[in-house]
């Protein structure tokens, strides 16, 4: 990883150290086979749920985590902001090929 | 399923675009679009050029044609006058509407033609690998200005107010939320819409000035522009490198151009032909 | 009932093609083609049909193959100048497989060249204009009756073989004043294949030679369709298998229809010692020109093509088993002349009466040039 995507990693922590968990649970749907490790979402997200981590399965490099599934406050900032579908906030109904 | 998920085209994915790019975010503000107005995806016909941005079509679950290089707005023109009451949208980058074809978007804005355009404003051709557009900002360096820009870049919202267009407006892939909302304004829109959208290629425009990363660049968008108020309240020199947001013209009383054919001259050509012409 | 009328040529394609069933007509004026523009936004608005002038050729080509996968028939018409513009969006059509007509009434080149006076010049460009590998389809009536019939035919041949369809016609067979027999609506055979539902994407999947049913948009299931090279179901793919496999579908839905495609005219070919070969407003003159010799004691006779693209190879080999001495009647300074020198037996003599200054030929300048040949 670069160093935009490692001070995103940082500034995620900084953000997940000022909060406590959500009063809700979220559920994180990951899309692995659509994730190019931009970390768009990763700076997005105001809580800091996400981390970036070197994949050596995925091509460009880098993929997506959850680091802290009860952070997620729902809002679905990353879900709007992923340009490449690969991550959904509370999708119940159907399972999509590929998803964790 | 979401809703908008109804608009993509799943069997194609994954997209071609480098990881983090705006046309990405663009797909899916346009496929939210769509989903809030709850259209019928045979209604819809998404016409596009060529570049990155005319690889948008291919992902979409409308109608999609692939045209050639800055002719999509003739194109998308034929298909709206000969089916009027479909949903007509074009995606264009840099060259495709100001460059080689910007003749078409003067006259298709002239017409008033009720035709949805996306520009998506990178500053580059990104496709053919970096060289300077006509919406490259100046001094910045590319491929084919190795010194730096030395020309100026068209002001899109000026040049489309001065060619009479009835709806023009722009935001950025970090707006979210208004770029969908400016986008579902402008289908809901009669006449010819356009929505420029400032987008990254960090890969092309990024990497040779200092922005290799998108999340370095969106951070570099979100500096130069604002909302057209905030703009307003700057002197002459702090406006020049920067771009205001929001939507500028939003004009309902010209006549969109299918409506004034089939409506106002087929009857009048009717009735001068029952008058017994040969 | 049939109508006898004097009628300008130009018109008589415009009249043809709303005939035909033509509804959509997007042009740019250029001389002289004009009047068929004139004509249909004349008319088109009447009869609830679109027409449009747009911003130049390129447009205007663009807004008719739009309209064609809109489900149109569609028709532009334009001349040399706006004919070399409009050569990338040719190639889109056949890439695209997309049924259009495009009127070229020839008319001295390069360039500008002389915008009022008459050539045929543009016969190699009609075939080679556009890059790339692509069939095309070009008929050049000459005769009043045959300037109805073949732009009607040009309609039938762009719907039935998904490709657009070059119509070509000279200044002075467009300008002029001429009589002629419209035939009466439903004596002539109009092809309009009606969209099935499309239930996939799988729009361009046949066997290699059919005719292929029409596609366009709207119909129930969401296409696409793309001038970047693809597989059957119109996807981008460079895969060499699948390529080459397109490649031989648009190549063969012509070439495995000839019989369908290419017509010509013979005149006193049976017995005749010289063949004239001639098309368009040349034609005109050589058939005057062989009844003359006739008269003379000459045996010549006139092979008149009406299609020039795909050649009437194989007739034309047909007569040259018996027929040795050929003439080739062109304006211009040698195109289609090529043609017959390749596909001639080596023991055939080929001569040619070439001009390209805007003069028509007499029908006597055809008999002297007759006369030397057969001296």
């Amino acid at each position: 990883m670069e160093k935009e995507e490692l001070k995103a990693n940082q500034d995620a922590q900084e953000r997940r150290a000022k909060k406590k968990s959500s009063p809700k649970k979220n559920k994180i749907t990951l899309v692995p086979l659509y994730c190019k490790g931009c970390g768009l979402c990763v700076d997005i997200c105001p809580t800091g749920t996400l981390q970036l981590y070197d994949d050596p399965k995925n091509k460009f490099g880098a993929s997506v985590i959850i680091e802290a599934p009860d952070y997620c406050i729902g809002c679905k900032m990353c879900e709007l902001q992923c340009p490449d579908f690969a991550i959904f906030i509370n999708y119940e109904q159907e399972k999509k090929e590929g998803a964790q | 399923m979401r809703d908008y998920e109804k608009y993509i085209r799943y069997r194609t994915f994954p997209t071609p675009w480098c990881p983090g790019c705006g046309d990405g975010v663009i797909l899916k503000s346009i496929a939210m679009a769509f989903a809030e107005l709850k259209l019928d995806p045979d209604e819809i016909v998404v016409v596009a050029g060529i570049g990155c941005s005319g690889r948008m079509p291919t992902y979409f679950n409308t109608n999609t044609l692939h045209t050639t290089h800055g002719r999509a707005l003739t194109f998308a023109t034929g298909i709206k006058l000969a089916r009027p009451e479909k949903v007509v949208v074009v995606i264009s980058g840099d060259g495709d509407a100001t460059a080689i074809g910007g003749n078409h978007l003067i006259h298709a804005a002239r017409r008033n033609i009720g035709i949805k355009m996306i520009l998506i404003n990178n500053g580059i051709y990104g496709m053919t690998g970096g060289q300077v557009s006509p919406l490259t900002p100046p001094k910045f360096f590319t491929e084919t200005t190795p010194y730096g820009n030395i020309e100026p870049h068209f002001n899109v919202r000026t040049l489309l107010t001065a060619a009479e267009a009835t709806f023009v407006a722009r935001e950025t892939v970090n707006r979210l939320m208004q770029l969908k909302q400016v986008i579902k304004k402008s289908f809901q829109h009669k006449g010819f819409s356009v929505v420029e959208v400032m987008s990254n290629c960090h890969v092309n425009l990024g990497r040779r000035n200092k922005m290799k990363s998108p999340l370095v660049m969106t951070k570099y968008i979100k500096d130069i522009t604002m909302p057209m108020a905030d703009f307003e309240k700057l002197s002459p020199e702090e406006q020049a490198p920067k771009y205001p947001l929001g939507i500028f013209v939003e004009n309902n009383q010209r006549l969109e151009y299918t409506d004034l054919y089939y409506n106002h001259i087929v009857p009048v050509a009717q009735q001068s032909g029952a008058k017994g012409e040969k | 009932m049939s109508q006898r009328k004097v009628l300008q040529g130009n018109i008589i394609i415009a009249k043809a093609a709303l005939a035909a069933g033509c509804d959509f007509f997007a042009g740019y004026p250029i001389t002289p083609s004009s009047e068929i523009a004139q004509y249909m936004s004349k008319e088109m608005p009447k009869m609830e049909r679109a027409f449009i002038q747009m911003e130049d050729e390129i447009a205007s080509l663009g807004a008719c193959i739009g309209a064609s996968l809109a489900g149109k028939k569609t028709m532009t018409a334009t001349s040399g100048p706006g004919f070399s513009l409009m050569q990338e969006h040719l190639g889109m059509a056949v890439m695209a497989e997309v049924p259009v007509v495009i009127v070229n009434v020839m008319r001295g080149g390069p360039s500008t060249g002389m915008p009022t006076k008459p050539a045929q010049a543009d016969m190699m460009q009609a075939r080679w204009g556009t890059h790339g590998d692509h069939p095309i389809i070009a008929v050049y009536p000459a005769f009043s009756e045959e300037i109805f019939s073949e732009t009607v035919r040009a309609f039938n041949l762009a719907e039935k073989y998904w490709n657009p369809v070059i119509l070509l016609l000279d200044e002075v067979l467009g300008k002029a004043h001429m009589d002629v027999e419209i035939p009466e609506p439903g004596s002539y055979e109009v092809y309009w294949e009606k969209t099935h539902q499309i239930n996939d994407l799988n729009i361009y999947d046949r066997k290699i030679g059919e005719n292929p049913p029409r596609i366009d948009f709207f119909h129930g299931y969401p296409i696409h369709i793309d001038g970047l090279e693809h597989d059957a179901h119109g996807w981008p793919s460079f895969d060499a298998k699948t390529v080459d496999k397109m490649q031989k579908l648009r190549m063969q839905k012509i070439y495995q229809n000839l019989d369908d495609i290419i017509k010509y005219k013979e005149y006193f070919l049976d017995d005749a010692e010289v063949m004239v070969f001639s098309f368009g407003i040349s034609a005109r003159s050589a058939l005057a020109a062989v009844k003359m010799a006739r008269e003379q004691g000459i045996k010549a006779g006139l092979f008149q093509a009406l299609t020039i693209w795909p050649f009437p190879r194989a007739a034309m080999q047909e007569r040259f088993k018996r027929i040795k001495k050929v003439l080739t009647v062109e304006m211009n300074m040698g195109q289609m002349k090529y043609e017959v020198e390749r596909i001639a037996p080596a023991d055939v003599e080929k001569q040619t009466l070439l001009r390209a200054n805007g003069m028509p030929f007499s029908p006597d300048e055809v008999l002297n040039a007759m006369k030397e040949f057969v001296k």
